[in-house]
């Protein structure tokens, strides 16, 4: 019997960020209804594959879950409850954008068995976030947490973003001093990367979008990586702090190379050494699965060597590194007879720090990241 | 066929105006392919031929036309490259043949490769026939044309051809001139066997397959041959003709062109220019052959992966199989590890050898910037020649150095006649002469330092001229220069494959360039990288390439791990071009950098 990961897609937000290139839609209330039911019927179809496995994870993402109702967010976790065996001690979270919520909504939630919150709360600052075109205010991120924990959610994350346009470090660090007093369990600190498609993108290339200086950026990240921990939250993977055991368990499935199940457009899956995902056009997936058929648009088995590198970076983002027996195991293969070069490489750049039994990031080797994952890709 | 109905020609013209065009239209008149067979410019067969419009490797073929006389001729074409760099592939077809037509574009005149062209064909004592081409073209001038060929040339052109390959006018007045004018081949069947070897390739199935053109006697299947250079014997497997596709006869007499193959699996055997003469009846004295062909540039190629060395080693042999004007050994640069010192005619040369390194070996190359010859005098009295300017010896050493010059021509409209010498002035020139070809062009002469052509001249001289300017050179000797050695260290450290040698009142202003050029070449890495140029121990010049603050994908979105890896692969992807050299990623360019700062 083994353990899975969940992962439910919710493709919807009411106004769509500036930054963002995740596979969400603006403007598409008129297909809750039939996206609802499209998933629910996605998910019991599921039920009878995965009925020898136990859920102890699941990931309600977006998007923007929260803009479907309390009830519709119930259907969807009653439906999972009736098709698969979740473990008793399973992790439940949700996304949440601050705008989206309300005391009734994070109370039925709590009823549904929602256990952990995570508010796109990205800063304190009411002009950035308008700059970012985010739909929320500072004040309703912070009546939210506020909110969350009235309703009885204790495992609450908050997501914070630097790089942000016109954003001073002074500002990160306010951001991160209300967090801390909010008293959350878990905050994800992440970089604003202007994805090609969006908005900012556009405006990158016409100039009007002013970013901060990289040395600024940096100072950013080092006071994110250096404030945290001292505040009692510690790094476990590249962008994720928590207190004591609130590592989000379900995220950690990712870096582990654990099996998890996506459903809903867009999910994605790895599932006996494949990776899938479903169409991420709304429409072609609530037809697809009306219709009786698989929504899955991509399987792609990747070869041993692609495999093995992906393994490596994955288990690399943790703080804790890769366990050279695990990969050993895994792959019935000698780590070091295929890797041994380039961990002499990287270890003689103090990117990465290799023992016999584990190799993991430095301190430096966090900020480079891409170069040691990179060097692992055939 | 009777030898006196035979008739051998070339076809000489300046790039562009129209050379492989008309060659095809013969083909397609005289019937050889039918119209249904032609591929556009059926003589360049090589991608990279018809991709850049020019011809590399001379190609032959046989046409039968029936003329207005009743008579049947045999015409055998021998297409010639028209750029400088494969002036040496010109003679050598030209050595097969009694005639050459000269093709002369009706509105731009003649141009310096033409007159380099028709110089070499009148020293091989060829008949020549004035083409004037494109007379469709609204701005064609066919008489100013004609009397430019008459007064810078002093050909009698009053029975010059007018065409127009494209639309097809005058192609059977040339065919009718060819029969008329072009001689027929001398020579007897009785006599022993004589045949010039103009050129070979290589074939996976039947091995060296030589170009042939029979001057006296008769070659068959069967037969003993003796290459009298290399005095090897080999029994003839078969004999043909290419039409254009190689198709065998029974025989190839005098005055014929043809192909020979005899299980000849060394190339070295078949030498270009040598005498293939009967074992068993052999003449006495060889024709006369060609002069050896010598390279004019030289580069490094080096893997940008070390284990494709052997690959690279394997490429260049066979590349060497047909073209014997390529000539390299391997050389271990500190900075890029092994790879091979190579020699080409020129620059054209050397970009075409390693566009099909990469391109039919696939394989990742870093090629250095070209250097020539230098002659390098020491104080001990040694006297040597380097080709690679890191091999140069410390300054104390030298008493002094000698590069090669040439005698540049540049044939151009008079308006541009002010920026020509500008140029030429600033690349080191020498003025010599100046003719006016007309009254609105002219031919400037030049003695240059090759280097300085290699370098950016030509580039340069087109784009200032808006395209008008041609041009052609030929070695005319050594000259002592005031030469020193430009080195590049990055992040503190001499690479020693970007060193460089300049003329001394040079180096600081190349030195400033080149640096500034390179910072914005080499991309950002985990620390700073000071880029210096350094004549001897003296830094001259000083950037830096910023740090790159940090390089890490956050956000991973819901699980898609394929999205993640693929963004890393592209990265991955665009680093294969970079060698690592120390501790620096330096991309393929950074060592051609040099040529593209003035």
């Amino acid at each position: 019997m083994m353990k899975i990961g969940l992962y439910i897609h919710i493709p919807f937000c009411l106004q769509k960020c500036l930054y963002c290139d995740f596979p969400s839609n603006a403007g598409l209330a008129h297909l809750y209804q039939p996206y609802v039911a499209a998933l629910c019927r996605e998910i019991s179809g599921l039920g009878g594959v995965l009925s020898g496995d136990i859920v102890d994870t699941i990931y309600i993402g977006g998007g923007t879950p929260t803009v479907l109702s309390g009830n519709d967010l119930s259907q969807i976790l009653q439906q999972v409850h009736a098709s698969f065996s979740i473990d008793e001690d399973a992790e439940i979270s949700i996304e949440a954008n601050p705008g989206t919520i309300d005391f009734g909504k994070l109370l039925a939630l709590r009823a549904a068995g929602v256990n952990r919150i995570s508010f796109g709360v990205q800063t304190f600052s009411d002009p950035l976030l308008l700059s970012i075109g985010r739909i929320h205010s500072a004040a309703q991120g912070l009546e939210a947490v506020k909110m969350a924990k009235s309703a009885g959610f204790i495992d609450i994350n908050i997501d914070l973003m630097y790089g942000l346009p016109g954003q001073t470090t002074q500002q990160l660090r306010d951001s991160i001093q209300k967090a801390v007093e909010l008293d959350v369990s878990h905050i994800s600190g992440y970089g604003l990367k202007v994805e090609d498609g969006t908005p900012f993108a556009t405006m990158h290339q016409q100039g009007t979008l002013i970013l901060p200086d990289e040395e600024i950026d940096e100072e950013m990240y080092d006071l994110a990586t250096q404030l945290l921990p001292t505040k009692g939250f510690t790094r476990y993977e590249i962008s994720n702090f928590a207190r004591a055991g609130y590592e989000c368990r379900h995220n950690l499935k990712y870096w582990h190379y654990q099996p998890y199940i996506g459903v809903g457009a867009a999910a994605h899956s790895f599932w006996q050494g494949e990776r899938r995902n479903n169409t991420a056009d709304v429409v072609t997936y609530i037809r697809a699965v009306e219709q009786g058929m698989s929504p899955i648009e991509v399987r792609e088995t990747p070869e041993k060597s692609t495999a093995m590198a992906e393994y490596v970076f994955l288990a690399l983002r943790t703080v804790e590194g890769m366990s050279v027996p695990k990969f050993d195991r895994y792959f019935s293969a000698d780590f070091f007879t295929y890797y041994g070069a380039v961990v002499t490489m990287l270890t003689g750049k103090h990117l990465i720090v290799a023992t016999e039994n584990k190799i993991f990031l430095t301190q430096i080797g966090m900020k480079y990241g891409n170069i040691v994952f990179r060097a692992f890709l055939p | 066929m009777k030898t006196s109905n035979i008739r051998n020609f070339s076809i000489i013209a300046h790039i562009d105006h129209g050379k492989s065009t008309l060659a095809d239209r013969l083909i397609e008149y005289t019937g050889a392919l039918s119209s249904r067979q032609m591929e556009a410019q059926v003589l360049d067969n090589m991608d990279i031929e018809r991709e850049r419009g020019i011809t590399i490797k001379a190609q032959s073929v046989r046409l039968e036309y029936k003329a207005k006389d009743g008579e049947t001729y045999m015409l055998n074409l021998i297409d010639t490259p028209g750029h400088v760099d494969f002036t040496y592939e010109v003679s050598r077809s030209l050595a097969a043949c009694e005639g050459a037509l000269l093709i002369v574009d009706a509105a731009q005149g003649i141009e310096a490769q033409t007159l380099a062209n028709v110089y070499l064909a009148l020293d091989n004592d060829l008949e020549i026939i004035t083409i004037i081409n494109k007379i469709d073209l609204p701005s064609a001038d066919p008489e100013r044309v004609k009397k430019e060929v008459e007064d810078v040339i002093g050909l009698d052109t009053s029975e010059a051809v007018l065409t127009s390959a494209k639309t097809g006018i005058g192609i059977e007045e040339v065919l009718e001139a060819i029969v008329k004018k072009v001689p027929a081949p001398q020579g007897a069947a009785e006599q022993p066997l004589c045949a010039l070897i103009f050129d070979s390739h290589f074939d996976a199935y039947k091995g060296v397959i030589a170009y042939v053109r029979v001057m006296n006697g008769t070659i068959k299947p069967g037969m003993k041959m003796k290459m009298i250079a290399t005095n090897k014997i080999i029994e003839v497997t078969e004999v043909g003709v290419f039409r254009p596709a190689m198709t065998n006869v029974s025989e190839l007499g005098p005055g014929h062109v043809g192909f020979v193959a005899g299980s000849i699996k060394n190339v070295k055997d078949v030498r270009v220019g040598d005498t293939i003469t009967d074992a068993d009846n052999p003449v006495a004295q060889a024709l006369p052959g060609y002069r050896k062909v010598t390279p004019m540039v030289y580069c490094g190629l080096y893997p940008v992966d070390n284990s494709d060395y052997d690959l690279l080693r394997d490429a260049l042999e066979k590349l060497r199989l047909n073209d014997a004007s390529l000539v390299f050994e391997p050389e271990t640069s500190m900075a890029l590890g092994l790879g091979f010192r190579c020699g080409f005619l020129g620059l054209l040369h050397m970009e075409v050898v390693q566009e099909r390194l990469e391109r039919e070996y696939n394989l990742t190359l870093i090629t250095t910037a070209p250097s020539v010859i230098y002659k390098i005098f020491k104080t001990n009295g040694e006297i040597f020649e380097i080709e690679n300017p890191a091999k140069l010896p410390t300054p104390q050493e030298i008493e002094h150095i000698e590069e090669p010059y040439v005698k540049a021509m540049v044939i151009v409209p008079n308006d541009y006649v002010g920026v020509v010498m500008e140029l030429s002035q600033e690349k080191r020139g020498e003025f010599k002469d100046m003719k006016y070809l007309d009254t609105t062009r002219v031919m400037i002469t030049y003695h240059l330092p090759l280097s300085e052509i290699i370098y950016d001249y030509f580039d340069r001289l087109k784009s200032a001229s808006r395209g008008y300017a041609s041009l052609d050179y030929e070695l005319i000797g050594y000259r002592q220069s005031k030469l020193v050695k430009l080195d590049i260290l990055l992040n503190g450290e001499i690479v020693d494959a970007l060193s460089i040698i300049v003329h001394h009142e040079k180096a600081a202003y190349r030195g400033r360039l080149l640096v500034e050029k390179l910072k914005g070449i080499i991309p950002r890495q985990m620390f700073e990288i000071p880029i210096q140029a350094a004549i001897g121990n003296k830094i001259i010049a000083r950037e830096s390439v910023r740090a790159m603050r940090k390089d890490v994908l956050s956000k991973c979105y819901g699980g898609d791990i394929s999205r993640k890896r693929k963004l890393l692969e592209k990265q991955k992807q665009g680093k294969k071009r970079m060698k690592q050299v120390g501790n620096v990623e330096v991309p393929q360019e950074a060592f051609m950098a040099i040529l593209k700062i003035d």
